[in-house]
């Protein structure tokens, strides 16, 4: 496995969801590359995040008292009450610090004056990097929001190739109809049903659309999944194909609201061959 | 406040607690489905947050995702002392037991709760599902896929994508929920 290979790991090792050998190889990565380590920190933030998707219950109020009456007998190591770190011991040699005492000459207004100044200057220019570490992060976000968008595709292209080289898989051509005469898609799927649908060509869907996938077996049309292109026209959809039409279907592409709907209303954008 | 505790301070560990006890409770009820079994092991983990609050290390991920690492982690090693993993899975679509229907409202994170629930719901119901498997149920891809009878190639493209679009939703609200998470 190279670089990429382990990146594409993290967010399962983010959620201990990785086969124990490639969660080894990952080990020994992560010892080298530090960019993998960081990516993993903000993984796992996210999966973190899943915790405060689980009902809520409040443990019982003894429990409360039991834990803190348990931690007085465990010591911690380092332990030291706060006050300790920084209060000098009663039989100290140490002389408390005196602080000075204030003048109030004007010299001493005029400094607290240039001082109030500097102190402002020095705000204006933490403010003027901010904005510009503000401005840097949002350039980055977006990088990273193109990067994660190319590694969907690339994976969904993997997927297919996974579902076309498998025993059994077959596909179907789709061409574009008169009211999309450049679009084309092709239709993989295995012996399951496991479906994954490729177009590209299509136009732009009018706000609140989307296309939506059609399986249609001697007249009767069983309703898919619905899918947006992106702005280059391409699309891609998994579904699953019922298992009557699995066998010399036809399957249509048709403009539908973008919640689907069970009969097909809208024009037809992309066909099979019966 | 983990500083505190790592320095001994037990009043911090009292604040610790009260601050996050349903978030992690209710984390152990779900991974554990047991009332008993989660306040057992909530024990633990404030026993070992008051033991190794020093091996908090801020460079490696926020003090939430610490706790809640450390909490997960610990609710899974019980599932696998249990023996009783895969049972556990397979409840794990069914209703909670009543034993542990008592839920309450987290006033103190609701917010937050709205924020993640929204974005849970916007992912798609496979997607929800893989990322719900592995991380409630402890299950690795390969038992995901087994227990789904899914391609394992398809449960971890469900995984990764479902991770990316969870970080994509929780992109713009993540500082509105680290704030009050990790003070």
């Amino acid at each position: 496995m190279v670089h990429e290979d382990y990146k594409e790991l993290l967010p399962a090792r983010a959620l201990s969801a990785l086969a124990a050998e490639d969660s080894r190889a990952l080990d020994a990565h992560l010892d080298g590359c530090a960019e993998c380590r960081a990516a993993l920190v903000e993984w796992e933030e996210t999966a973190g995040f899943l915790a405060l998707g689980a009902e809520t219950f409040e443990p019982s109020p003894v429990l409360r008292e039991s834990i803190l009456k348990n931690i007085g007998g465990v010591r911690v190591d380092n332990k030291a009450k706060p006050a300790e770190l920084i209060a000098p011991a009663a039989d100290s040699k140490v002389l408390p610090f005196e602080r000075p005492r204030r003048s109030d000459s004007s010299w001493g207004r005029i400094a607290a004056i240039a001082a109030a100044i500097a102190l402002v200057a020095l705000l204006a220019s933490v403010i003027a990097l901010w904005q510009q570490n503000r401005r840097s992060q949002s350039q980055l976000a977006q990088i990273s929001t193109q990067i994660e968008s190319a590694n969907i595709q690339l994976a969904r292209q993997r997927e297919a190739l996974t579902l076309l080289t498998s025993p059994g898989a077959r596909m179907a051509s789709l061409s574009g109809t008169k009211v999309a005469p450049t679009a084309q898609a092709m239709l993989a799927y295995d012996k399951k049903g496991h479906a994954m649908l490729m177009a590209k060509g299509l136009p732009a869907v009018p706000e609140g659309m989307a296309y939506q996938l059609w399986f249609i077996k001697d007249g009767k049309k069983m309703p898919g999944r619905v899918f947006i292109p992106d702005s280059a026209g391409n699309g891609i959809l998994e579904d699953e194909i019922p298992d009557v039409a699995r066998e010399a279907a036809v399957f249509a592409i048709t403009l539908e609201p973008q919640s689907g709907v069970q009969v097909p209303t809208g024009s037809i954008y992309l066909v099979s061959a019966t | 406040m983990l500083h505190a505790v790592a320095r001994g301070d037990e009043d911090a560990l009292a604040r610790l607690y009260d601050r996050y006890r349903i978030i992690l409770f209710s984390l152990l009820v779900r991974i554990l489905k047991s009332r008993e079994e989660a306040e057992d092991v909530l024990q633990e983990v404030f026993l070992q947050i008051w033991k190794r609050a020093k091996d908090f290390d801020e460079s490696r991920g926020k003090p939430f995702t610490w706790l809640v690492t450390l909490t997960r982690s610990r609710a899974i090693d019980r599932i696998r002392q249990l023996g009783a993993r895969q049972r556990l899975a397979e409840a794990s679509s069914l209703e909670m037991s009543e034993a542990v229907s008592d839920a309450v409202a987290d006033t103190l994170h609701s917010e937050q709760r709205e924020i993640v629930a929204r974005a849970l719901a916007a992912l798609p119901e496979e997607q929800r599902r893989a990322l719900n498997l592995a991380y409630f149920d402890g299950l690795t891809q390969s038992e995901i896929a087994e227990q789904l009878d899914t391609p394992l190639g398809t449960i971890k493209t469900r995984m990764r994508s479902g991770m990316i679009k969870l970080r994509e939703l929780l992109g713009d609200q993540v500082n509105g929920l680290l704030g009050p998470l990790t003070n």
